[in-house]
């Protein structure tokens, strides 16, 4: 069968605040002067799951998403094909 | 009657597990040890604190999703008895028997420290033993402990100052029941006054006599 490879982006919402990212922020702020006006530190996820076909392979990787590697209360996430 | 039975969760990474059994057994409850694979057969529950599975993918999310979690879920629909408490109040959040999420500090560090808190709900069988409104002391120590607040839910416990950033203060939450109790500080930690403080034994002493009926 054959193998799929994806990349999961995961993300904090908008909403919800992000001190690790805030803090890198400040560093190339005030200590490297470069005028960061937006950090967000989310994680990422490079997935591979053996299926008949993509379409299959993706929803795999949404259900994995959904059922525990993403918290959808506080996090979102995009799959992409890699 | 007979004594009533406690059993504490061992999760790997699990670290305040025997601080919870010595707690228990210092009230008089029956204890023991469980695992992930293991059946419930007790009164009470208690998730304990520490770093299931080193907390990598999120706080609590494995711990979660392991077999124990559906044995959770059957015993507080029977009406059983849970506390979680750290990183088992963060599981209980990954499980969605409570609502909200615990995030990082505000401050972004590990916060170790004997906190004060403001016991909010004391008509609770686990707080039962405090005074509305009373101020106690019990540590903290986490990374992940800012609650954030999803939709309404019953507040015990409130920090009495800005410790981590946490919605309203918020330190401690049970379901409307009052079945399903879980909170950041260590009552486990503070059931002795050389301890610091000895005002946690008072939420084992509370659920204890509640389930012996007195």
């Amino acid at each position: 069968m054959p193998k799929y490879q994806f990349m999961i982006d995961i993300q904090y919402k908008s909403n919800v605040r992000d001190p690790r990212g805030e803090t890198i922020k400040r560093v190339l702020n005030e200590e490297y002067q470069i005028p960061v006006t937006l950090l967000r530190l989310g994680k990422s996820i490079r997935i591979e799951v053996e299926a008949e076909n993509e379409e299959e392979a993706l929803k795999m990787v949404h259900a994995a998403c959904e059922r525990i590697l993403v918290n959808t209360v506080t996090e979102t996430y995009e799959v992409r094909r890699i | 009657m007979s004594c009533p039975r406690a059993q504490v969760v061992v999760y790997p990474g699990s670290n305040c597990d025997r601080d919870a059994l010595w707690a228990l057994k210092y009230v008089g409850f029956d204890t023991e040890f469980i695992d992930v694979r293991s059946k419930i057969n007790a009164d009470l529950v208690v998730l304990p604190g520490g770093f299931s599975y080193g907390d990598y993918l999120r706080v609590g999310a494995v711990a979660a999703r392991e077999p124990i979690a559906n044995e959770i879920r059957q015993f507080v629909e029977n009406g059983g008895f849970v506390i979680g408490i750290c990183n088992g109040f963060q599981i209980l959040l990954e499980m969605e028997l409570l609502s909200g999420a615990l995030l990082q500090n505000s401050s972004g560090r590990f916060i170790c420290k004997i906190v004060e808190l403001e016991v909010v709900d004391n008509s609770n069988p686990f707080t039962r033993y405090f005074l509305k409104g009373e101020r106690i002391r019990l540590p903290i120590a986490h990374g992940f402990g800012r609650y954030v607040k999803t939709e309404d839910v019953n507040v015990v416990l409130r920090y009495t100052s800005d410790v981590n950033g946490s919605d309203e203060q918020i330190a401690g939450i049970s379901n409307f029941r009052g079945n399903i109790f879980g909170l950041m500080p260590h009552p486990e930690r503070a059931v002795e006054k050389n301890l610091g403080s000895d005002d946690g034994l008072r939420v084992f002493l509370s659920i204890y006599n509640f389930l012996r009926g007195n």
